[in-house]
């Protein structure tokens, strides 16, 4: 399964890439995420609760961020499993400045491997499903944004 | 009355039990101290385990055991193939009940979590830990064969190499020289190639699989309920497996909600259940969710076939030659060897005389669950191909479909009649059933509607089958002959009680196709009892003889010949009883109806029920004859049978949407007589169903990686009765020559036939727009994209 899209922020580049980077803001703004601790270098467990069709479930996994490249991007590695199944996948995050000064533009390519009752049940969904996911991690990123940029000096 | 019980339509006694949800299936035995079982599977098309921690499962509430494939290793014996196909480079990859270092489907059980509760054993399965190092994973099976394709297996059992993930590489060659035909025919003639794919397809027995298992370490006797097509030979199997001998090894088949084929091969699941009895002292309960069923239960067809057919400028075949990659999934299941083999290959001439025939067909092993039998097995498979390319051969001579077929069916016959694969064919009328199929259905008359071209976008199309299929399996010499590691008799006692009752034990096992009425039937009708005066036994193991089971459409003609025998014998018995009761020599004796007399006296007769009783009490008999009245019979056929028929499917299809309406269906079945028509006809619905299922809906689907993503019946479109016109089912009676009743067999008829009538209907209706071909199943955005390519927009 692939996976892409697009999103613009009203921050500049680092400001968005500390936040790309920041365990607790991505905790806090990926959905059904419980935890998030670090375990080794750039790399944490994460717990979700994710729901796709009828399957819902609680998965337990690690999620690595390597090839970072202050502020341009990095490549997120993500190996996670539970009850409703598997998924091993890796995206690449990309930063570019926007087209108006203290716009930046993410782009984000994915690929991802899923098995278990998620793949035989809701297959037909985790396209729209994953979507979904990101476009609300990146609009809880994009208010993180704003906010921080209205409230800052 | 009674000598016309053989032909009417009794309800099934079946039935009562059945619609008032009062019938007991393996998920309803409930045994005192009994745990429930649950299998992790491994959810991997294709991966090496390297790791598996269950502590965590091992503590978890109501948790009583956790065993994985370290567990089992040496305990229970690989899964065994029971069809070792000769001359055909075999090579049976090892089937651990548990894998314990790679898994090669999704299905693969890597282990059993045994707790208290059903809830509590799936509970834990969360809480065991497996790492997996993916590899790569394969599930067509032409491209599993093809070089540089993942391999599963490096050794057979026999630990010799596996290549290119060959299970097997069988030919059947028959009749002349199958080269020159086509030489002959590519000079002066017409060939015609198509490449076919006879889809993965997931059976849908209402019943999911389920074992129940109760072992008693004192007396070293172990009880399996299972829910099988077959006890007999699961015991046989199960005593390999897990090492209690026969004579300790009970197997109970309780009520069966249906089979088609997958509950044919014994599984690991239920191995695995014994083993957790065994360990554990107590008895344990094992039952498959349908998600579990859809991906560990077995599949059927999964053909790529290359088929190409040679004939003369006037339509006459002349060859015939087909290359098929059969994918077996990850490991042999217990019969799969032989259908894609014998009981494909073998009928690849069909009801046609065709002179020169060659198949190869390469078993390989792929990622997806292991094929097994599935209604049909095999046949389908082969008339298809032979169905599809009489039409095309048809559309290329501007020949009308039916009119091909007359001219190349083999002649009518009564006796016998050998075809170029060697079989011998016992009787047939297969010029007499189509045209009694074309006129029933007014099929010129439909054609001449046909012309007058599309209405409102909708074009009409007709298809047709004719079919012959082997079934009755089978003599038992040929059994060995073609490497199926058991016999293929039948058994049936008979005990007739003092007060005239009848119980029948029979070794078939009959899960729905309503035995217990028809052979009710077969023992009122010969010798002249009330039908509800018969009990059938069937099922168990300790109670019933051997018998090979109910398969192949071999129950009534293989276990129905072996009872009406044991009725005979009876009946022979009785009439010297009678005759001593009589006090009148047995020559000048008569029966009819139940009643022994002497010739032209029939008031004075004695009834079965009086001579039951008589030797029961045994007070007095004729000089050497033993008292009770009681008979058994083994019965092996000394051929198999050949039921064959016509089919007709109507069709209109959307050229705007794709979508294909099925408008009309005439199934002309030949099963010879039938015992009670009713059953016959629901065999029919039953079977011409599946098949357009097939044809236009059904078909299982992994993605890339392996994965089956037809996992549930939100994805695997099984047909509805909303989908399907009013049946239309008709007979001609043409007895085997060689049955003691002349029956043959009709529980996979309509499925042989269907799949191809509705595929040929949809071709033709597609014609006109110049679509020739589209891939099963036919759904509207395939029917769509095929015309949107044909016209080139």
């Amino acid at each position: 399964m692939e996976v892409s899209a697009r999103y613009t922020f009203d921050a500049p580049r680092q400001r968005v890439w500390d936040l790309l980077v920041d365990p607790e803001v991505i905790a806090s703004c990926l959905p059904g995420c419980e935890s998030m601790e670090l375990v080794g270098e750039d790399t944490y467990r994460a717990t979700l609760t994710i729901g796709v069709a009828a399957v819902t479930g609680r998965y337990q996994g690690t999620v690595r961020m390597s090839d970072k490249d202050e502020p341009s991007g990095y490549t997120l590695l993500v190996e996670g499993k539970g009850r409703p199944g598997f998924v091993n996948g890796s995206a690449s995050v990309t930063l570019a400045d926007g087209d108006a000064d203290g716009r930046t533009r993410v782009a984000v390519t994915g690929k991802a491997q899923v098995g278990g009752t998620i793949a035989r049940v809701g297959q037909r969904l985790l396209g729209g499903v994953s979507k979904m996911m990101m476009d609300r991690f990146f609009s809880c990123l994009q208010q993180r944004a704003r906010a921080a940029e209205g409230g800052g000096p | 009355m009674s000598s016309r019980i053989f032909g009417s339509r009794i309800r099934r006694r079946e039935d009562p039990r059945l619609i008032t949800g009062s019938a007991v299936y393996t998920g309803d035995i409930e045994l005192p101290g009994m745990v429930h079982a649950a299998m992790l599977r491994c959810g991997h098309a294709h991966a090496r385990i390297t790791r598996i921690a269950t502590e965590q499962a091992e503590a978890a509430p109501g948790v009583v055991a956790v065993y994985t494939g370290v567990d089992t290793d040496g305990v229970l014996q690989p899964m065994p193939c029971a069809w070792l196909l000769p001359d055909a480079e075999l090579k049976i990859a090892p089937y651990p009940c548990i894998a314990k270092d790679v898994v090669r489907y999704t299905g693969d059980v890597v282990a059993v979590v045994v707790a208290e509760s059903a809830h509590e054993a799936y509970d834990a399965l969360d809480l065991i830990e497996v790492d997996y190092e993916p590899l790569p994973a394969v599930i067509d099976p032409e491209e599993a064969a093809r070089a540089g394709a993942p391999e599963l297996h490096a050794k057979d059992i026999n630990g010799d190499d596996i290549s290119g993930n060959q299970a097997f590489h069988w030919t059947v060659a028959g009749g002349g020289d199958v080269e020159l035909a086509f030489a002959e025919a590519e000079a002066d003639g017409v060939v015609i190639k198509e490449r076919i794919l006879q889809q993965r397809l997931i059976p849908n027995a209402m019943e999911t699989r389920g074992a129940v298992a109760q072992y008693n370490r004192a007396t070293g006797e172990l009880t399996l309920w299972n829910t099988t097509q077959n006890p007999h030979i699961l015991r046989f199997l199960c005593s390999v497996v897990t090492g209690v001998p026969e004579d300790k090894l009970r197997v109970i088949a309780p009520e069966v909600g249906g089979g088609f084929g997958s509950k044919i091969a014994a599984y690991p699941a239920d191995f695995v259940t014994v083993f957790c009895a065994m360990r554990l002292g107590r008895p344990v309960k094992w039952i498959e969710s349908r998600s579990e069923n859809y991906q560990a239960t077995t599949h059927g067809r999964d053909h790529v076939q290359d088929v190409e057919l040679a004939a003369t400028k006037d339509g006459r075949i002349t060859g015939l030659r087909c290359t098929v990659y059969a994918g077996m999934g990850a490991y042999l299941s217990t019969a799969a060897p032989g259908i894609p083999t014998i009981l494909h290959g073998l009928m690849l001439s069909g009801c046609y005389t065709i002179p020169a025939l060659k198949e190869d067909v390469y078993g390989v092993y792929t990622n997806g669950v292991p094929v097994e039998a599935y209604r049909g097995a095999g046949r389908p498979e082969a008339t298809f191909i032979l169905e599809r390319l009489v039409d095309m051969l048809a559309n290329r001579l501007g020949m009308d479909p039916a009119d091909v077929r007359i001219k190349n069916f083999i002649p009518k016959f009564d006796d016998g009649h050998e075809v170029v694969t060697t079989l011998n064919y016992d009787s047939g009328d297969y010029p007499g059933a189509l045209s009694k199929l074309l006129e029933h259905t007014g099929y010129r008359a439909l054609r001449e509607r046909q012309r007058a071209g599309p209405s409102n976008g909708k074009y009409m199309g007709l298809g047709l089958t004719s079919y012959v299929e082997i079934c009755g399996l089978g003599p038992s010499q040929v059994a060995g002959a073609i490497g199926f590691q058991g016999g293929l008799w039948e058994s049936a006692i008979v005990r007739f009680h003092p007060t005239g009752k009848v119980h029948v034990f029979i070794g078939a096992s009959p899960h729905g196709q309503g035995e217990e009425t028809t052979f009710a039937q077969i023992v009122a009708s010969e010798i002249g009892v009330d039908v509800a005066d018969v009990k059938i036994f069937h099922g168990d193991t300790d109670s019933t003889p051997m018998g090979w089971g109910t398969y192949g459409s071999r129950t009534t003609a293989v276990g129905g010949a072996a009872l009406a025998l044991a009725v005979r014998k009876i009946r022979d018995k009785a009439k010297v009883v009678a005759a001593h009761l009589l006090e009148a020599s047995v020559e000048d004796m008569d029966y009819e109806d139940g009643k022994f007399f002497v010739k032209g006296s029939p008031d004075r007769a004695k009834t079965i029920q009086d001579v039951a009783l008589m030797a029961n009490v045994a007070w007095t008999l004729p000089e050497g004859v033993e008292a009770g009245l009681e008979a058994t019979t083994f019965y092996d056929p000394p051929n198999f049978v050949f039921p064959y028929g016509a089919h007709l499917a109507v069709v209109e299809v959307d050229a705007r949407t794709g979508h294909v309406e099925l408008t009309g269906y005439t199934a002309l079945d030949d099963c010879g007589p039938q015992i009670n028509p009713t059953i016959v006809e629901g065999q029919v619905h039953g079977g011409v169903v599946q098949g357009v299922g097939q044809a236009l809906w059904e078909g299982a689907a992994y993605d890339e990686s392996g994965q089956l993503v037809t996992g549930s019946m939100l994805d695997y479109a099984l047909p509805r009765a909303d989908q399907l016109p009013d049946l239309d089912v008709i007979s001609t009676v043409t007895p085997s020559p060689h049955h003691p009743l002349g029956v043959k067999g009709v529980g996979e008829a309509g499925t042989i036939a269907s799949t191809a009538a509705v595929y040929n209907a949809v071709m033709d209706a597609l014609r006109p727009l110049g679509v020739t071909r589209v891939d099963m199943p036919l759904t509207p955005e395939r029917v769509w994209r095929a015309i949107q390519e044909a016209q080139g927009s």
